[in-house]
């Protein structure tokens, strides 16, 4: 348009003309843009596209089919032909024991998780930190690492031998006290402290590498600087490690809080037994017997989705309050 | 910090070693689980049975390890979990590496559209009915097909090498370009020799995850012929443990049900040992590499 | 001929426009440098020379053929980049060799290349190194290389020497400006550093805010800065600039400020313009200090004498302004601390409008 501006004289068509001609020729068209970027960036395209089909064919689809959750599915009408039915399986879900059970077995088992699980990785690192020797160091951490790369099935096996009435370690241990075998994993009131002591046996070290590798990144200047001013070390771990660890403590307390309700339920299938549902079964493993092993598919997709609805609004709460508070936040 | 014991007061001395001793009980909690279950698969049947295995194998024996390793299935499903650990690593990577490359370069139109298609999968996923629908659906049950293809790609991998490709300079790809390559041979010739790091920690996840999983096997896999070692271990080990018949029969063999445990579980961890240094060299790297973002 | 040709190049962002409209005329073996400070614009038109950077507006020609949309491989440029871009999986011959392979050509065409490319920089006894067994100096060599040996039309180089050492940076100068007599290959430069500017360029262009401020040989903008913005920005320290404003003197114009005079060049713009604001500008070497008042000598109030061995330099003010000025010290040394004036021939006085910062008046005749 520029070049039109300097032109003095020329009939008003003629300037129009040229203002066109120089739109065509310098400012390409939107979809020519597009057109040349394509040309230019297909590859980049081509790269992409098995990734993006894979999360629609695998990931979304299936959140399409979440809509079974308010329909009476059949698996002969299919998701889209069966009929709607409204909240009926979610009435259904909360007139059922069972689910309620689950429910609050879930937020006990989550809360017992969270309020002994969720300190002892921070412990661990605020206590890694103050080894001086380097080889100890080193050899702990390989060890505590390790049960998470174990299979949950390995776990299982380990809990379930060890916990054996006649040959565990557990029982044998009692016996040196006079106490009388126990069949710990019949019994109900049991389930609770041995699944979570094993969810902490087993993911604790792993866990404290976050906080390590954040301890990692204080400036060793400040403890310096702490040293000269007399600081004792257990002074040092408590005002300066602590507090310079803070943000990451409440990323991984909101990111804990959001995964509340995904107990690891696969723990639970090789754990559990009708004589402790009472106090194992959760809304996962309720999931999981009612529509894989029973068939109930729409009733099943409609629990699960009441756990992803829960699990949603606790995750941007814990989020929200924490922005607020500490301006610490995920988003 | 000091480096130097030397130059700690009395007061930091004692809570050095007090802190030493604390930490070294809970490694030792982590190891004995793992001492046990060895010298347990090594002992006779009558000394589990009864109870006095308590740190080494009592009646030493290797008849645990014989009957497990002339047991068809045993070989069978663990055939099963080398397939699929090897061919769903390389097909992970085949989806996860391209990608996460096109996911990190600035030039891709809608970039941050794609990026919250991935982030939100991390978020948010339909659930285990509709998952399971799906891939009845797409006939995927009962398949080595199935299994390889519908784990493939998990969010948090994607992330991960991306954030990794994002921090190297803009100029390696330039000066790529400038040369004459294209897209791919950017990433192959480039991207990929630099990121070794990267890919090797996203790779050990991958065979980490498929050498464990369980769970979808055990749904998705009804042939006996197809199950993988930890389908085949939890027959063995949660379904049989309370078998008092089969428990009797293997007595009488000279070694029993706990020992036969033992050996299977030693057996299939082993695997993950081998690789346990490699996975500690990287993993390391690979949370920070991840970060938190997004 | 491998001339290269900016017309109304304009690069915007979105609804920013960043580069706004360069004409720019480069001949064939010619060197150019595109210097300004931050921000100015310099390294988007060297990418977009490059084709790294989409051209939003104008055409760009590399000899005599438009490549607006031609991709940056089929340009046939080369570029070093700042951080080297050295691929670390890779020795230094398979570094200089990348582009060749990406190319296809044969194995022995690519060895000869390579062995003549580094026997040209001197690299042959690293070539089987990798670049992170290298010195910076070494590294910024094979970044070169990987340059030279595709024996490309245009070479651009975008802030090259920003990683080494003051010492290196003096050395691998030299370096680029003998390769480049060597070569006789048209180079396009990029830098924020005046110094590199004025003793590599055959043309200097001066860029600020994405427009250029002044086109020519460093000499030319050495001493003709067509406005303020090129002569505070061309060498060190700086032009001194003193805002005034124009009053009749006996023997022409005179500048006045802060209650003091001084004459002024007999300049066409100066007759009968008293009270036009100006600002005068004195480069650091052509003010000659004083120790007490003479005639035609402008007071200063000394702040800081630094002594850099055999030249000082003085930081004083007029008035509001800050006044620097470069010395010898021989001979001089005991009068520097009692300094409080300057005088200055009028004839190197440079003027400029307040208000527009351009240059008043004639060029200073070369001496």
């Amino acid at each position: 348009m520029t070049m039109t501006d300097n032109k003095i004289g020329g009939s008003t068509e003629e300037l129009v003309v040229e203002a066109g001609e120089a739109q065509r020729n310098r400012r390409p068209s939107r979809m020519n843009r597009v057109g040349d970027h394509l040309r230019r960036e297909w590859q980049l395209y081509l790269l992409l596209l098995p990734t993006i089909l894979w999360l629609l064919i695998f990931l979304y689809k299936p959140m399409y089919g979440l809509q079974i959750a308010f329909k009476d599915y059949s698996v002969f009408r299919g998701v889209a032909g069966s009929p709607w039915v409204g909240l009926e399986h979610f009435y259904t879900l909360f007139e059922n024991d069972q689910f309620i059970r689950a429910l609050r077995n879930t937020i006990y088992i989550s809360l017992l998780g969270l309020v002994f699980g969720f300190p002892m990785p921070i412990i661990l690192a605020l206590m890694f930190n103050e080894v001086v020797n380097q080889l100890f160091k080193k050899t702990a951490q390989t060890i505590v690492y390790l049960p998470h790369f174990i299979s949950s099935v390995i776990i299982a096996g380990i809990v379930i031998t060890a916990f054996s009435p006649s040959a565990g370690i557990v029982n044998t241990v009692m016996g040196w006290f006079g106490l009388n075998p126990i069949y710990f994993l019949t019994k109900a009131e049991w389930f609770r402290p041995i699944f979570v002591g094993t969810g902490i046996w087993q993911e604790a070290g792993f866990q404290s590498i976050v906080y390590l590798a954040a301890i990692a990144g204080i400036s060793p200047t400040l403890y310096e600087s702490a040293v000269v001013d007399g600081a004792t070390r257990f002074q040092m771990m408590w005002k300066i490690t602590l507090p310079m660890i803070l943000p990451t403590i409440i990323i991984m307390l909101i990111i804990r809080i959001g995964n509340m309700l995904e107990v690891s339920f696969e723990m639970i299938i090789l754990l559990y037994q009708p004589a402790t549902y009472e106090t194992a079964d959760v809304v996962n493993t309720f999931i999981y017997r009612q529509g894989i092993q029973g068939g109930q598919y729409d009733l099943a997709a409609a629990a699960g989705l009441f756990n992803a609805f829960v699990a949603f609004v606790l995750v941007m709460t814990a989020n929200t309050i924490s922005k607020r508070y500490s301006r610490t936040s995920l988003w | 910090m000091l480096s130097s014991m030397n130059l700690y007061s009395r007061g930091d001395k004692l809570f050095v070693i007090i802190n030493m001793i604390l930490l070294g009980l809970f490694t030792i909690s982590t190891l004995y689980p793992f001492i046990y279950i060895t010298s347990l698969s090594m002992s006779s049947g009558f000394e589990a049975r009864a109870g006095n295995v308590i740190l080494t194998p009592m009646g030493f024996t290797l008849e645990a390890y014989k009957r497990v390793l002339s047991e068809p299935m045993f070989w069978i499903s663990y055939k099963n979990t080398l397939i699929y650990t090897v061919l769903g690593t390389l097909t992970s990577l085949a989806f996860i590496i391209p990608g996460a490359y096109a996911l990190s370069r600035p030039q891709l139109y809608g970039r941050r559209f794609w990026n919250l298609a991935v982030a939100f999968t991390m978020w948010f996923h339909a659930g285990m009915i509709p998952f399971f629908l799906n891939m009845r659906d797409l006939n995927l049950l009962d398949s080595y097909f199935g299994i390889i293809i519908g784990f493939a790609v998990n969010g948090f991998n994607i992330i991960l090498l991306r954030n990794f490709f994002e921090g190297i300079p803009q100029s390696f790809e330039e000066a790529a370009r400038m040369d004459g390559a294209n897209e791919f041979q950017v990433l192959w010739k480039v991207f990929v020799p630099l990121s070794k790091p990267a890919i090797a920690t996203v790779a050990l996840f991958c065979i980490v995850s498929r050498w464990n999983g369980f769970f979808w096997a055990m749904i998705l896999l009804q042939d006996e012929s197809k199950i993988p070692l930890q389908v085949y271990l939890r027959q063995i080990i949660v379904e049989l443990s309370d078998d008092e018949e089969f428990a009797n029969t293997l007595m009488s063999a000279g070694y029993s049900f706990e020992t036969v445990s033992a050996a299977i579980i030693v057996c299939s961890i082993i695997p993950i040992l081998l690789i346990y240094p490699f996975l500690q060299k990287y993993f390391n790297k690979g949370i920070l590499l991840g970060g938190v973002k997004e | 001929m491998s001339g290269v040709r900016l017309d109304k190049i304009v690069k915007s962002y979105g609804a920013v426009q960043v580069v706004h409209g360069i004409d720019l005329e480069i001949k064939d073996k010619e060197f150019v440098v595109l210097v300004g400070p931050s921000g100015c614009g310099k390294s988007t038109t060297l990418r977009m020379i490059a084709g790294l950077e989409e051209i939003s507006d104008g055409s760009l020609t590399i000899d005599d053929r438009v490549v607006n949309r031609v991709a940056p491989k089929d340009r046939d440029v080369a570029m070093v980049f700042q951080n080297y871009a050295l691929y670390p999986h890779l020795n230094v011959a398979d570094n200089i060799a990348f582009g060749l392979r990406i190319r296809k050509e044969s194995k022995d065409a690519i060895k000869a290349s390579v062995d003549e490319v580094g026997a040209i920089l001197g690299l042959t006894p690293y070539l089987e190194r990798r670049p992170s067994d290298l010195s910076g100096g070494q590294r910024q060599r094979v970044a070169m290389g990987r340059a030279i040996v595709r024996r490309p039309k245009v070479f651009l180089f975008d802030e090259p020497l920003s990683n080494l050492d003051a010492k290196l940076r003096t050395q691998m100068r030299a370096e680029i400006k003998r390769l480049h007599k060597r070569l006789e290959a048209t180079s396009i430069y990029v830098t924020h550093d005046q110094v590199e500017a004025m003793t590599l360029a055959d043309k200097i262009v001066v860029m600020q805010d994405g427009r250029i401020e002044q086109i020519g040989t460093p000499m030319e903008l050495f001493l003709n800065p067509a406005n303020a913005f090129v002569a505070g920005f061309l060498g060190a320290p700086p032009m001194n600039m003193i805002n005034a404003v124009v009053a009749k003197g006996e023997n022409g114009p005179i500048a006045s400020f802060d209650g003091q005079t001084l004459p002024l060049p007999a300049l066409p713009d100066l007759q009968n313009a008293e009270g036009r604001p100006i600002i005068v500008g004195i480069r650091p070497e052509y003010a000659n200090i004083v120790t007490a008042p003479q005639p035609g000598s402008v007071n200063c109030t000394l702040n800081l004498v630094e002594t850099l061995g055999s030249e000082a330099l003085l930081h004083a003010t007029v008035g509001d302004d800050q006044f620097v000025i470069r010395t010898e010290t021989l001979g001089k040394i005991d009068q520097l601390d009692h300094v409080n004036g300057f005088t200055v021939d009028p004839t190197l006085i440079r003027i400029f409008d307040a208000k527009t910062g351009k240059a008043l008046g004639g060029q200073t005749r070369v001496a």
